[in-house]
């Protein structure tokens, strides 16, 4: 089963390409994980649809939201238990 | 371009209304009316075809449509024709589960409110309210510092931004949101005498004055109605002039006929200018002016004060227009002026003063009397000197004249001032602080009262003028 995470980014967001970065390598890793990434300032729809409001913003299959930008530790640990823990 | 907030005394208390590029804030207590509030200026514009974007952070749109409806507006229709936008933005909407760190700013929702100002055009954005939406964010002071890009970023683009705030009921001090704001709007409720009142100030405006005072307000079907205490209604009342025109202005118009003004003064200042002011005004209007003499108040003095200010009243002294009652007859001996102390008691007094009013009633003029009661306080017992004070107001009041009472309120103990105060119907404070002269209102008949004020002095009449 193909498995969606959404990263919502903004060209402001001084934090977005380093999180950008650990999630394209994680994603990388994972066959039924991919990865779709949002520039708010283009895509103000899908913000919309969304309901975005802090930026960085991580929606993860399973409709849980990461908000702020953290290091791949943090990004993989949260992965692991709602993504991963789930499908085993 | 300046925006009505749709309620007239609001407006007034803002220096017009909104000025667009600025923000807002409307602080309340919770339940004082805040999104009432916001929904009756929200409503205001778009009657006059200002489009408004609504952003709800609590509730959801639908529920603020309908809690439109219960004041009596359909915003359903403004919402059909686009001129409304009710949006719902929260960090956390329904089923969704966060975690969060504090590495993050505001421009998912920034985006969102640009996008939708611009789809409708809306000058008024309001965003109800600042304390829910940052109560969803686990790292609160980085939403709060980020808020500001959200004013920049809305304002910037030629809006009125009004957010509104929860305030403690014990707040003293100012909130960061209000040191980033340019308009403050403070509304509180209180319980007094078991009846809920509420008060809208405005204690920060930036390009014009604040007003530190409050005002009481209802909200209703009808809207928002605000009691501005410096106009109040008192048409039906016949109103008298002071002789000093912003004094009569800040009293809502003038002063009620049958008015007892207390003029509390410290003992350095000198209160002449205001008193020959007023009195050489009420000549003017040709009425009856009764002086109760003393050392303070005698008939030479005045008459050379007035020729000092080359202003006169020659043909008034002529006409008997100005009567003294000299209690304190200077001409007698000391033995004499003993037995006379005895024999002119305050009923004397007030018999003698009623006599003349009758006189001057008959010859159709209203009558004015003027008098410095230090001495009497000093002089005569407490009660005396309260029933004497008593009598008089009553004859004042009964007979529609007005009386000018000056006293040294550092002459006398505080509880005959507080019991002068209650029979007073106008308390006027003339005070110096350094080389300052300030006149203020503590209390008024019609609820017109006022905070301390410079006043300046001319050589001619006016002799007096207040300056702001």
């Amino acid at each position: 089963m193909e498995l969606k995470v959404m990263f919502f980014t903004s060209p402001t967001c001084g934090w977005c390409p380093f999180v950008e970065g650990i999630l394209k390598k994680i994603i990388d890793e994972v066959s039924h994980l991919t990865l779709e990434i949002i520039d708010i300032s283009k895509e103000v729809d899908k913000a919309e649809e969304y309901e975005i409001v802090a930026i960085p913003t991580i929606i993860l299959p399973n409709n849980q939201r990461i908000i702020g930008g953290a290091d791949e530790a943090f990004i993989r640990e949260q992965l692991n238990f709602f993504v991963f823990m789930g499908q085993s | 371009m300046i925006i009505s907030t749709g309620i007239n005394e609001l407006d007034k208390m803002i220096d017009g209304g909104l000025r667009t590029s600025y923000c807002y804030a409307i602080k309340g207590t919770a339940g004082a009316g805040k999104t009432v509030l916001s929904l009756f200026i929200t409503h205001g514009a778009l009657q006059k075809d200002i489009p408004v974007l609504f952003i709800s952070t609590e509730v959801e749109s639908d529920k603020i449509v309908e809690y439109g409806k219960s004041f009596g507006m359909d915003l359903q229709s403004f919402i059909k024709s686009g001129q409304l936008s009710v949006e719902k933005m929260t960090l956390k909407p329904q089923g969704v589960n966060l975690v969060q760190t504090e590495r993050f700013d505001l421009s998912g929702i920034i985006a969102r409110t640009k996008a939708k100002l611009q789809k409708i055009n809306a000058k008024l954005v309001i965003f109800d309210s600042i304390t829910a939406f940052f109560a969803e964010f686990q790292y609160e002071k980085t939403a709060r510092s980020n808020f500001m890009d959200f004013i920049r970023e809305i304002t910037n683009e030629d809006t009125v931004l009004i957010f509104t705030a929860e305030s403690q009921v014990a707040e003293e001090y100012a909130t960061l949101e209000e040191f980033l704001v340019d308009g403050v709007i403070k509304i509180r409720t209180e319980l007094k005498n078991n009846q809920l009142i509420k008060k809208i100030s405005v204690p920060k405006l930036r390009s014009a004055q604040p007003t530190h005072f409050e005002n009481r307000f209802i909200i209703d079907k009808k809207g928002v109605t605000i009691f501005r205490s410096e106009h109040p209604p008192i048409s039906l009342i016949e109103e008298e002039k002071t002789g000093i025109g912003r004094l009569d202005e800040l009293l809502g118009g003038g002063i009620p006929t049958g008015s007892v003004i207390l003029i509390e003064v410290d003992g350095e200042t000198n209160y002449f200018p205001l008193f020959l002011t007023s009195m050489y005004h009420h000549l003017s209007e040709n009425k009856g002016v009764i002086i109760h003499s003393n050392v303070h108040m005698y008939s030479s003095k005045i008459v050379e004060e007035f020729k000092r200010s080359k202003s006169d009243i020659t043909s008034h002294l002529n006409e008997g227009n100005v009567v003294f009652i000299d209690k304190y007859n200077r001409s007698v001996t000391a033995v004499e002026a003993r037995e006379m102390s005895q024999l002119m008691t305050t009923d004397d007094m007030i018999s003698v003063t009623v006599e003349l009013m009758e006189a001057f009633a008959q010859a159709k003029q209203k009558v004015v009397l003027f008098g410095d009661l230090t001495d009497d306080a000093n002089i005569l017992s407490e009660s005396d000197f309260l029933r004497y004070f008593a009598l008089q107001s009553f004859n004042i009041k009964e007979r529609r004249a007005i009386a000018y009472s000056f006293i040294n309120f550092n002459a006398i103990s505080r509880e005959i001032l507080a019991r002068l105060r209650t029979t007073a119907d106008i308390i006027i404070r003339f005070s110096r602080v350094e080389y300052n002269h300030y006149i203020e209102c503590l209390k008024s008949s019609t609820g017109a009262t006022f905070l301390p004020k410079i006043v300046k002095f001319n050589d001619t009449v006016p002799l007096i003028e207040i300056i702001g």
